[in-house]
């Protein structure tokens, strides 16, 4: 099992990446502009962190389509524009609302869409639950695992555009685990890397479903 | 000589940065566009908190001959890698409850003339978003607003022995902050006039 991250240099990057608590989970980094000198086979999954900016990252996505098309893995979080650079991706943004936890018994309407998925055997719903940036149009077949109020999908999982998968999410945890703003970003990642390093083995079909395993 | 403002971000600059370019005070640039010529011409540079920080680091000479010729560099965010001799790293709040975000003016700085520093505390009732923690601060340098009882600085400003200064906020975007009692675009202009060495 091995994982590249892609590393666009922010302190909440430095910190989510390289900091102690998660630098373990991956195994090498590449910078944006460095992409196109990796050989993307090698890994089992690419995963691109929270704002990225999308022109670091424009240039490269016929590679990673490629490498998506040869049954790769690429994990995309929030803010990072993944539709201009990566398949079949249809993104709609909201705005923001930071405050909505101050209303007493306020809802922010996050739900988790498919409780069987061992995803969630690591995280419950107020661990996916901080705000919303926007939501996706899921293609037909993708795997929807959380929605918003709407039931619009905020994670998912694609494996029906290309051969690989894509791993979707609006949810923005790097930016706000690495700026130390945000428990549960911080509880998200807890059980969102050891589940990428035991279910996203290439060529596995292990994320599929718990009964499955 | 000019101001640089080094846009870092996918997206359109701030509408108070993009103002002051408009009215020539200062030049936006891509951060993947910069250039030794932008470092040599310009007065200072004002830099976000989504400045790549790994790639500045290429920049260290020409950010050291910007300060010896005078320069400033006015940095928002936590400090993750050692830009200028004298920085250290970065030391966030350890779980900080709502009284060790409390904020108090140290310094009667230029940039925060006739601004409370207590409206710049809360964002709509929230306290957190200017700042969760301290860049420590360089000997020498001056505190200007401490955060928690412990008042640790997290702003400061330093001038450099062998010359120029640097400004620190260790938080989201100066600029942004204290919009509900209308200082934001004030702040984004007095940050715009102090690397530009008029303040």
């Amino acid at each position: 099992m091995k994982v590249l991250a892609v590393h666009p240099g922010t302190y909440y990057h430095i910190e989510s990446l390289e900091g102690p608590r998660y630098g373990g989970y991956f195994d090498e980094f590449v910078r944006p502009e460095d992409l196109g000198d990796v050989e993307l086979d090698d890994f089992d999954v690419v995963l691109v962190p929270c704002r990225t900016p999308a022109d670091r990252m424009a240039k490269n996505s016929a590679q990673l389509r490629a490498y998506l098309d040869k049954g790769g893995t690429i994990i995309a979080t929030g803010e990072s524009d993944s539709h201009l650079w990566l398949p079949g991706i249809r993104f709609t943004p909201q705005p923001t609302n930071f405050w909505w936890w101050l209303t007493p018994g306020a809802d922010l309407g996050v739900r988790i869409a498919d409780p069987n998925h061992p995803l969630f055997a690591r995280l419950a719903q107020r661990d996916i639950t901080w705000h919303l940036h926007g939501w996706f149009d899921a293609p037909d077949g993708a795997e929807v695992l959380a929605v918003n109020d709407d039931g619009k999908p905020i994670l998912y999982i694609d494996g029906v555009t290309t051969k690989g998968r894509m791993v979707v999410t609006s949810l923005d945890p790097f930016y706000h685990h690495g700026s130390h703003f945000m428990p549960a970003t911080t509880r998200f990642l807890d059980g969102f890397l050891p589940w990428m390093r035991t279910h996203l083995v290439r060529n596995s079909k292990a994320h599929e479903r718990v009964a499955a395993l | 000589m000019s101001v640089l403002f080094v846009h870092s971000h996918y997206g359109e600059p701030g509408r108070g940065w993009q103002a002051l370019a408009d009215e020539g005070r200062l030049t936006i640039v891509r951060e993947r566009e910069l250039s030794p010529e932008h470092f040599a011409t310009t007065q200072g540079i004002v830099t976000t908190t989504h400045l790549d920080q790994i790639g500045f680091m290429g920049w260290k000479d020409e950010i050291a001959a910007l300060f010896t010729r005078g320069g400033s560099w006015f940095f928002n965010g936590h400090t993750l890698k050692p830009f200028v001799d004298g920085l250290s790293t970065y030391r966030p709040l350890g779980s900080p409850k709502r009284a060790d975000l409390r904020l108090t003016r140290l310094f009667e700085h230029p940039i925060y003339q006739g601004i409370p520093q207590g409206d710049l505390e809360e964002n709509k009732g929230v306290a957190g978003f200017y700042g969760r923690g301290h860049n420590p601060m360089p000997a020498g340098g001056t505190a200007v607003n401490g955060i928690s009882a412990a008042l640790l600085p997290i702003d400061w400003e330093w001038r450099l022995p062998g010359g120029g200064r640097m400004f620190s906020h260790a938080g989201n975007d100066l600029g942004g902050m204290g919009a509900d009692a209308g200082h934001s675009g004030v702040l984004t202009r007095r940050i715009a006039a102090w690397a530009a060495g008029e303040i």
